[in-house]
């Protein structure tokens, strides 16, 4: 009971290696040899994968020769002529991942160990930036797989920039200003990250091409208004009312008083005539004003608030005008990752 | 053909929009209805007349001039016989202390022609005024004012002089007003003829101008 169920859990395992084991082969000997790894046949699939080594092989059909023979040596327990066979994959395609999900655990151990025993810089990456001139950096990420004093570089076609050079192990982190030693930003241009590492007598190299575009730093537009404020009506018309007839009979009123408290007792009675046109005049403005509508009148409150809110927009542009020019003496920088070209030494 | 070309002057100043400036200037003429009073209830003299008003507002401080010339005739219970024409000059000078109230000095000339039919009048004004917006471009006043020092064509004395007023200027169209203006004054005259002793000679005019005025 327990040989069939280890030939079922081989059986899927190498089902799961097929994707990338169907992506070369085109040789005739190679394919042969994953034929015979399908079919569980270790010992034929070993024997056709030397074979295959001893033809003219492109680089990945060979990577893909070590990497059968790695399988084929871990699935009979040769631990380590995998992980022999594990570092010519990589010395070939260092960039070669297994997954853990895909490969027995064996295999994938081995690749692990054979890693571990090649210096190797892998999965060097620069991520797409884009930031003013002196306030960013370009992150560069890549994997050191042994201790090793790594150097990195960029390279343009003018000048080369030191960014790092320390001992790394791992997963490494760095980042660059993109800034000359003046202070000024790097020239636009094509450029080239270079990580060496070196341990003993070993070495490895990795690049990545980039490109650096410059740009000019975009102003922030002036306001002219603040969001959410808005500016209130200066005047307000008040609700009508007969106050304007009041007054008039105030006013008519006060004059006939006068006229009455200035009649004296030897001059006889006061003449109305003339008091009565003006007075006439005055109460048939008043019922006039009251029925027309009121005259708009200044709405204090309102005129003060608008204020506020103009000297607060004045008071906000004056600090974008400030920032503004500080924006137009800055540089926006753009750095992109190329497609690579060469291969990895 | 003068008249009636100052009068169409005056039309057409007076349709010109105000635009929103502010209003400095007031000129235009007036036409005046006149009650006068003197010594008794039997001295009485009605009357009308014309002139003109010049009103000049700056900031604070306003100054206001009138001139009219009044014929004046007798009533039917007058004892007197004949008429007279008057001549009166008015003046104030305002500044505000508020919105609405406005203390003043000014003067009042009066004349009569003939000299002797009745008394001129010259005095110092010096009182108060209110005035109240009632509407869009109209606007009521009430004057008080206290006649100083007065002086008299016929000599003597006034213990007390009084005037009071009403005036009403509406803006009609334009640059054209209605002006009103109403006026009462009481003097209480007092004569010593023979030097028998003092007797009393008071004084009361009633006046009433209404007109035009272009604003400036």
């Amino acid at each position: 009971m327990r040989w069939p169920l280890r030939t079922l859990a081989l059986t899927l395992l190498v089902g799961l290696a097929r994707p990338a084991a169907t992506q070369v082969g085109q040789n005739a000997a190679l394919r042969r040899a994953e034929q015979a790894y399908d079919n569980l046949d270790y010992r034929q699939a070993l024997v056709l994968g030397q074979a295959s080594l001893r033809e003219r092989l492109t680089g990945p059909e060979r990577a893909r020769a070590y990497e059968l023979l790695g399988f084929c040596y871990s699935a009979l327990d040769s631990i380590l002529k995998a992980v022999d066979a594990f570092k010519q994959v990589v010395l070939i395609d260092p960039e070669r991942q297994l997954d853990p999900n895909k490969v027995s655990p064996k295999a994938y151990s081995a690749f692990d160990v054979a890693l571990r025993q090649v210096l190797l810089v892998r999965q060097l990456r620069v991520d797409s930036t884009r930031f003013v001139g002196g306030q960013g950096t370009v992150p560069i990420r890549f994997m050191v797989t042994q201790p090793a004093r790594v150097v990195t570089r960029v390279i343009g076609s003018q000048a080369s920039y030191l960014v790092d050079s320390s001992a790394w192990n791992g997963q490494v982190n760095l980042s660059w200003s993109a800034r000359l030693l003046s202070g000024d930003p790097v020239p636009a241009g094509a450029y080239t990250v270079v990580v060496d590492a070196r341990l003993g007598q070993n070495t490895f190299s990795a690049s990545q091409p980039i490109r650096v575009a410059q740009g000019g730093v975009d102003t922030l537009p002036h306001l002219t208004s603040l969001p959410g404020y808005q500016e209130l009506p200066e005047s307000e018309v008040p609700s009508q009312s007969w106050r304007p007839m009041g007054l008039a009979f105030l006013y008519t009123g006060g004059a006939l008083l006068g006229t009455v408290g200035l009649k004296g007792s030897n001059l006889g009675s006061s003449s109305a005539r003339e008091l009565g046109i003006v007075g006439a005049a005055t109460l048939v403005t008043g019922f006039v004003m009251t029925l027309r509508k009121p005259a708009p009148r200044p709405a204090q409150g309102n005129i003060l608030y608008n204020r506020l809110l103009r000297e607060q927009i004045a008071r906000r542009n004056q600090e974008i005008a400030k920032e503004n020019v500080q924006r137009r003496q800055q540089v926006q920088l753009s750095v992109v990752p190329l497609p690579k070209t060469g291969a990895p030494r | 053909m003068s008249r009636a070309a100052g009068a169409l002057l005056l039309l057409a100043l007076a349709a010109v929009p105000t635009g929103g400036v502010a209003q400095h200037i007031t000129i235009g003429p007036q036409f005046a209805v006149v009650d006068y009073r003197e010594v008794s209830s039997g001295l009485r003299y009605t009357g009308s007349g014309g002139g003109g008003v010049a009103m000049i507002t700056y900031r604070k401080f306003s100054l206001a001039a009138a001139v009219v010339r009044l014929s004046l005739d007798p009533t039917s219970r007058s004892t007197a016989g004949t008429g007279f024409t008057a001549t009166q000059v008015d003046a104030w000078l305002g500044y505000d202390v508020s919105s609405y109230a406005s203390i003043e000095v000014g003067l009042i000339r009066r004349t009569a022609d003939p000299e002797f039919d009745a008394q001129s009048l010259g005095a110092v004004r010096v009182g108060a005024r209110s005035s109240y917006a009632l509407g869009p471009g109209a606007t009521v006043l009430f004057r008080a004012n206290y006649l100083a020092a007065p002086q008299f064509s016929g000599g003597g004395r006034s213990s007390l002089s009084l005037e009071v007023g009403l005036g009403l200027d509406v803006r009609l169209l334009g640059r054209l007003h209605a002006l009103a203006d109403y006026a009462v004054q009481r003097v209480d005259r007092k004569t010593d003829p023979g030097g028998q002793g003092e007797v009393d000679a008071p004084i009361r005019q009633s006046v009433a101008r209404v007109g035009l005025g272009i604003g400036f």
